[in-house]
């Protein structure tokens, strides 16, 4: 194991979407070769996306919607805690993103008079706009990293954060996944966009790697940020999606719902409003799937030819292309069978649900020099849009640290000096590494990583999957605290399993910050993310703060509370509670059964909304 | 443990062999998997790394049998960037097995 020691200005680690904006933002300013672009993968195929997306999710498009909108739409659907200038920070720069992204080629759909064709799935608003051809986007954010003269490092994924004595960051340790070789980068600002924690839960298919999220994304950014002594939050807030059953990767409503498609429960009938992805949403769609009416389908049998051929073209070349195969395998198709559904497996993602590294609207962490952006950073619903200019705005926060909001002015020990340092805190924080890494590699007949990793993510889904209850909870707890001890007898054979080794420890530790957080937080919050059956109701009186984790000085996982800050757009109590109420009234004529057999209406089903009752009254909320 | 009697039984055992199983060390053994990525050896180039340079999980790697692409680990994304990217066409992803 080689250890080379490279200095720059910037390093970022992750190249999806995030980290590309961030690297091309920085670098516009800077020389070449001062910003290090760090990728576990390979920058042309890597992030939450390998392949392309087939939209934007939360556009804010003048003419269709406006900053002010979207942040009541998206605190609405976080159930009020949310930092609104943060939200407000994306919401005022997606536009301007949305534009330079066209400009580098990424095509967006049009209506016939040039106009951008913006699509409503929200609750409220419009804010979906399709991306037909959104198959190229990772192929032109490649090319733009180049044209823009990033240096990239691939296959060097980050094992640890560097930490000067007082606190500051000072860089990464990098470990080469081909030759299992140390990178050790010295950089005064690192822009960490290493996306969700997506290996969390097990997907019901048992298959490791059959996650919602790209499997690479292993909470690498959650567990550096906590090592690193900065603050997460709304760890509680679990991201859990309504997918294709087995084949565990979006139904697409966003796709579809424009074009006439929609969920259905067995009986053919709709049972919620909107399909945008809430937590309310969820817990609507779960109580459906374990109700007599379940499962839950995606219904398109209805729609004509040419809009399932539309539909096909989208969803069978973009997001996810071999959906299309995984359908024919069972010799099923749109028009003919109905695409049954269910919810996936936990994960921590700030890009659909709220848990993230805690950030303000600069894309600042709690330690000076360290920015997230993207899935790992805690912006609410930030999805890929809000990942690309996050990415910029850190850049853009990282620059102006360089030049002038550096605590000392001081320089990177290797910089100072031109040599690695031997002593002091950064030489003993890569020693203690390295010696982690290399007695892996010497226990070569230890507990395979795989074995490992099965069995942390199956106690994740046996005791942190919600329905949440504090029993439950403390007994993952108890499990995960073992299974550090456990990591230790781990072994790996190659520089492959070494980053599988790291990752099972990345795992481990989203694993314990999410049955912490969830233990914490003793009410019940964004329908399913935070349903606890202890605590079933919403108690604003007690909880409308942000659950925070940090590392204490004793080294030890503590939950605090934050106060969610002032707002800056007001709602009155009734729009709080607006995402309460997306299930369709039992009442309603639903449309025709499709279930032979089946007659009538759907049998009636309580219409209030729990854990939050929408006749309960609210604290007023600061304006 | 009572010297004279080296296979102790019942309670007496159970409690040596508990100490045992704490500290025995560990065995492996190997198992197939079927795995959802096939490559035309045909049609694969020697030497081409393209879709070993996708893959977003970095489970293809060049077999030293045949010199040609294969996947390695078992921790396929099904996501079809090794197939998109070959310029010869020779990888066909399946659906892994357990979700097919």
């Amino acid at each position: 194991m080689e250890v080379r020691h490279t200095e720059v200005d910037v390093v970022v680690i992750g190249g999806g979407s995030a980290g590309s904006t961030a690297a091309i933002r920085a670098q516009r300013e800077l020389p070449v070769g001062r910003v290090l672009l760090l990728e576990k993968a390979h920058v042309k195929r890597s992030g939450a996306i390998a392949i392309g997306m087939d939209g934007l999710n939360n556009a804010v498009i003048p003419g269709h919607a406006t900053p002010e909108q979207y942040v009541k739409e998206i605190t609405m659907a976080n159930d009020g805690i949310v930092n609104q200038r943060a939200v407000m920070a994306y919401a005022e720069r997606s536009f301007e993103m949305i534009r330079q992204l066209d400009g580098w080629g990424v095509k967006f759909q049009k209506t016939q008079s040039g106009d951008f064709d913006v699509k409503k799935v929200h609750h409220n608003g419009s804010y979906v706009l399709p991306m037909p051809e959104g198959y190229d986007l990772k192929k032109i954010l490649t090319r733009t990293i180049r044209r823009a003269g990033v240096r990239v490092s691939n296959r060097v994924m980050a094992t640890r954060l560097l930490t000067a004595e007082d606190g500051r960051v000072a860089g990464v340790i990098g470990l080469d996944v081909r030759s299992g070789d140390l990178e050790i980068v010295h950089a005064p600002t690192v822009i960490r966009c290493c996306g969700a924690s997506g290996r969390l839960g097990l997907p019901a298919s048992g298959y490791l790697y059959g996650t919602y999220e790209n499997p690479a994304n292993a909470g690498d950014g959650y567990s550096l940020a906590y090592h690193a002594g900065a603050e997460l939050t709304g760890i509680e807030c679990f991201q859990i999606n309504p997918l294709i059953k087995d084949y565990n990767g979006p139904a697409c409503a966003y796709v579809t719902g424009p074009l006439g498609g929609h969920t259905v429960n067995a009986r053919g009938h709709r049972f919620i409003e909107s399909d945008y992805w809430s937590g309310q949403m969820m817990l609507e769609f779960y109580r459906e799937l374990h109700s007599e009416n379940g499962p839950v389908y995606l219904k398109l049998d209805h729609l004509a030819p040419e809009t399932l051929t539309e539909i096909e073209r989208v969803l069978h070349r973009t997001e996810r292309p071999s959906r299309g195969r995984f359908h024919a395998g069972r010799g099923h198709g749109y028009a003919s069978d109905l695409v049954e559904m269910h919810i996936s497996e936990i994960g921590l993602c700030s890009g659909h649900s709220g848990s993230g590294v805690w950030v303000n609207e600069k894309g600042e962490t709690t330690v000076a020099g360290l920015y997230a952006a993207g899935d790992m950073a805690c912006v609410p619903h930030n999805y890929l849009l809000g990942a690309m200019t996050y990415g910029e705005i850190c850049a853009e926060s990282a620059l102006r640290y360089l030049r002038d909001g550096r605590p000392g002015g001081g320089t990177s020990d290797a910089r100072a000096t031109g040599e690695p340092p031997t002593t002091g805190a950064l030489a003993e924080q890569i020693a203690l590494e390295r010696a982690r890494l290399v007695a892996a590699l010497g226990r070569p007949r230890g507990i395979p990583h795989h074995q490992f990793e099965y069995k942390v993510r199956r106690l994740v889904n046996d005791y942190l999957q919600p329905p949440k209850t504090a029993n439950r909870l403390r007994l993952g707890l108890e499990h995960f605290e073992r299974a550090l001890d456990e990591l230790n007898e781990v072994g790996a054979t190659s520089p492959h399993e070494l980053m599988r080794f790291v990752e099972a420890g990345f795992i481990r530790d989203s694993a314990e910050m999410a049955a912490r957080a969830s233990l914490f937080r003793t009410e019940s919050r964004w329908g399913l993310y935070h349903y606890r059956l202890d605590y079933p109701d919403l108690d604003d009186d007690a909880w409308f703060v942000h659950v925070n984790l940090r590392k204490a000085s004793d080294g030890r996982m503590e939950a605090f509370k934050r106060a969610v800050a002032p707002y800056v757009v007001s709602l009155d109590a009734g729009e709080r509670r607006s995402y309460y109420r997306i299930r369709v009234p039992a009442t309603a004529d639903s449309g025709a059964p499709v279930v032979a057999g089946a007659k009538g209406p759907p049998p009636a089903r309580p219409t209030e909304v729990r854990p939050a009752s929408s006749t309960s009254t609210h604290q007023e909320l600061p304006s | 443990m009572n010297p004279t009697r080296p296979f102790p039984t019942g309670a007496e055992r159970e409690a040596v062999k508990a100490a045992e199983a704490r500290r025995v060390g560990n065995a492996q053994t190997t198992e197939r998997f079927d795995v959802p990525v096939i490559v035309n050896e045909e049609k694969c180039i020697s030497g081409c790394h393209i879709c070993i340079d996708s893959c977003p999980v970095d489970c293809l790697s060049v077999s030293p049998v045949s010199g040609k692409a294969h996947m390695q680990f078992d921790e396929c994304w099904y996501c079809l960037a090794c197939e998109l990217d070959c310029p010869k066409d020779a990888i066909t992803v399946k659906i892994p097995y357990l979700l097919r």
